[in-house]
């Protein structure tokens, strides 16, 4: 096998990771600072896809029209975002996991029938939008240079999210509240809205991720669960609440199965769970992750 | 813990009455009741057993598992290439979906017994996830999305009052298996290492083993839900190993009651009869699903039979200080 394909698999698994990571970011942050799993997060980037495949297909203005509408989209996602925080997960905090993991379960099923609901059971797409409409060569072959967008706009969320948690006010206090809630509620910072607005966060990245996804491949019903399942993955190789942990998981996931796919593309997925079987035997907490306490 | 058994015991007596009751109501029941609903009864207690098996990880060892749907696929998936493929004899096809679906489940169960909570959840999910892929994705070997179809059980199990009567003897048979396997000192063990693991393993318990036998019983006895489910619907299809399929027992073992033994059984029931009702006149059962889900959150929190029994201890209470007072 030559490189120039090998190099060709290798760019089409960053582009994979990088879209991995916008969604598992989300997953992650809500994870390390509220200890909620939400398993509704993937349903939230699907719905962030149609939305944003909506107001596309209602603003119409060329250009520069997809870019509003996920911008658009992720801040809709941040207002559902606003509403499920606090209507639903905000009076489960002092039960058990179980039941907020359930509710989030809950949501799953509902925004699904929503979704059949309000867009039908149909495939739609959104054309890639300029300036990254075609291919570009690379060793030769055509690789989408949308999937560069995606890249960047991964790097971008990377330096965003490593900037907000490590070097800003909020960024201490929300790594404080992932170690001790209490002390930091002592400290007469408003856990409950800390929770809200991170909450909101990982609902927005959520929305962007789901309009970005979606001139990357198709939007369907379906790619709530098929995303949040590797998510899953990608949280669990990096270690659940990590930010690093949940970039080297992306890198991971994606490189697996852009190699997998090449090697044997029906046992692509089940590559992926292998690696995290693997990691797990070494790491039960995943790479970056600390033990439960 | 002398009185808690003492009161156990009672419980017990009180309980004897209406377990023959319900005996009593299940062989009248096919004869009283539509074709309709015998069907949707048989899938009740089908999935009941299903939700048993869930709730010894769940309501007795304490972790919660979002992938027991694998080992309930893995069962209905073994029973029905065993018969269409080899042609191979019912009840030992049975047998073999009870042994794959353990089989798995002790491989599964090395890596998840080593994590508690929520990454317990999260890594049965994807192990369920894994398996879920594999039957999906390998065509030549099991059909794929097709899934399997023509899996017909022999002669007069044919007939569905025959197939109610063997599913209802089955249910027993495997709920009676597991009451006494949660009454005895392993299920005490069990429940000890719930509350408290640190004291328990300073007892000289070996943590890991108990949880890894109670996931291999309990993958088991789903994969028995899974091998009895298949030949009754004469097909089965990749989606039953799938994680939406798990939370179906999660939901029952909340909705029920996850602290009783019998609260999986009720809310099965209760979800299965909505189901089948819902159906007559919508598709979207997803969504009523997941609004149940959150009414009984936060209107029931406990399930129903908790709700019950706290309601009941209550009427008690009041009746005994009304009787104390002049």
């Amino acid at each position: 096998m030559s490189f120039d394909i090998l190099f060709n698999q290798f760019m089409s698994g960053i582009a994979r990771a990088s879209l991995l990571f916008l969604v598992a970011s989300g997953l992650s942050l809500t994870f390390g600072v509220l200890r909620v799993l939400n398993f509704a997060h993937g349903s939230l980037y699907m719905l962030g896809a149609f939305v944003t495949y909506s107001i596309w297909k209602g603003l119409l203005i060329p250009v520069v029209g997809f870019y509003i509408a996920t911008f658009l989209a992720a801040l809709v996602m941040g207002g559902i975002g606003i509403i499920i925080e606090f209507f639903l997960l905000r009076r489960l905090y002092a039960r058990g996991w179980p039941e907020q993991l359930l509710v989030t379960y809950a949501l799953v099923l509902i925004i699904t029938d929503l979704v059949k609901l309000g867009w039908g059971g149909e495939f739609l797409s959104i054309p890639r939008p300029v300036p990254f409409k075609g291919a570009v060569s690379l060793f030769g072959f055509p690789f989408p240079s949308y999937n560069f967008f995606v890249i960047l706009l991964g790097l971008a969320l990377v330096i965003f999210l490593w900037w907000l948690v490590y070097r800003t006010r909020i960024g201490d206090i929300i790594r404080a509240a992932a170690h001790d809630r209490e002390m930091v509620a002592a400290l007469g910072i408003p856990i409950p809205w800390l929770f809200t607005w991170i909450f909101v966060l990982g609902a927005m990245i959520a929305g962007l991720s789901g309009g970005v996804a979606g001139p990357y491949g198709a939007i369907a019903l379906g790619m709530d669960i098929e995303i949040i399942v590797e998510c899953f993955a990608v949280v669990v190789i990096g270690g659940m609440g990590s930010l690093p942990g949940t970039l080297l998981g992306s890198f991971i996931v994606g490189q697996v199965y852009a190699f997998g796919i090449m090697f044997k593309p029906e046992l692509a997925l089940a590559f992926i769970f292998m690696v995290m079987a693997a990691v797990l035997i070494i790491r039960p907490w995943g790479i970056f992750g600390r033990p439960e306490r | 813990m002398v009185i808690q058994k003492m009161e156990q015991n009672e419980s017990m007596v009180k309980r004897g009455w209406w377990l023959i009751l319900l005996l009593a109501g299940a062989i009248i029941a096919p004869h009283v009741i539509s074709d309709f609903y015998l069907v949707i009864l048989i899938e009740a207690l089908i999935m009941s057993l299903f939700a048993l098996s869930f709730n010894l990880l769940f309501g007795y060892m304490g972790q919660l598992s979002f992938g027991q749907a694998a080992f309930y696929g893995l069962g209905g998936y073994t029973v029905a290439m065993l018969i269409t493929k080899v042609n191979f004899n019912f009840w030992l096809s049975l047998l073999a979906g009870v042994g794959v679906a353990g089989f798995v489940g002790l491989i599964v169960g090395f890596f998840c017994v080593r994590l508690r909570g929520i990454y317990f959840a999260v890594l049965t999910l994807a192990f369920g996830q894994l398996l879920f892929v594999i039957i999906y994705k390998w065509h030549d070997f099991t059909g794929g999305d097709d899934g399997i179809q023509g899996v017909f059980p022999p002669g007069i199990l044919k007939i569905p009052i025959v197939y109610y009567y063997f599913v209802l003897l089955v249910f027993i048979a495997s709920a009676f298996i597991l009451w006494r396997i949660v009454n005895s000192p392993f299920g005490h063990t069990l429940k000890a290492m719930r509350e408290n693991p640190e004291r328990t393993e300073f007892l000289g318990i070996h943590i890991a083993r108990y949880q890894l036998i109670t996931f291999v019983i309990a993958a088991a006895f789903a994969g028995l839900a899974g091998a009895l489910w298949v030949p009754f619907y004469r097909s089965v299809a990749p989606f039953y190993l799938m994680w939406i399929k798990s939370g179906e027992p999660v939901m029952a073992a909340i909705l029920g009651g996850a602290s009783t033994f019998f609260g999986p059984v009720l809310g099965m029931f209760i979800m299965t009869f909505i189901h089948a009702y819902i159906l007559g006149f919508t598709h979207f059962w997803p969504i009523i699903m997941g609004t149940i889900i959150l009414i009984i959150i936060f209107a029931l929190p406990g399930g129903i039979l908790e709700f019950a029994k706290v309601k009941l201890k209550e009427r008690q209470e009041r009746m005994k200080s009304a009787k104390g007072s002049p």
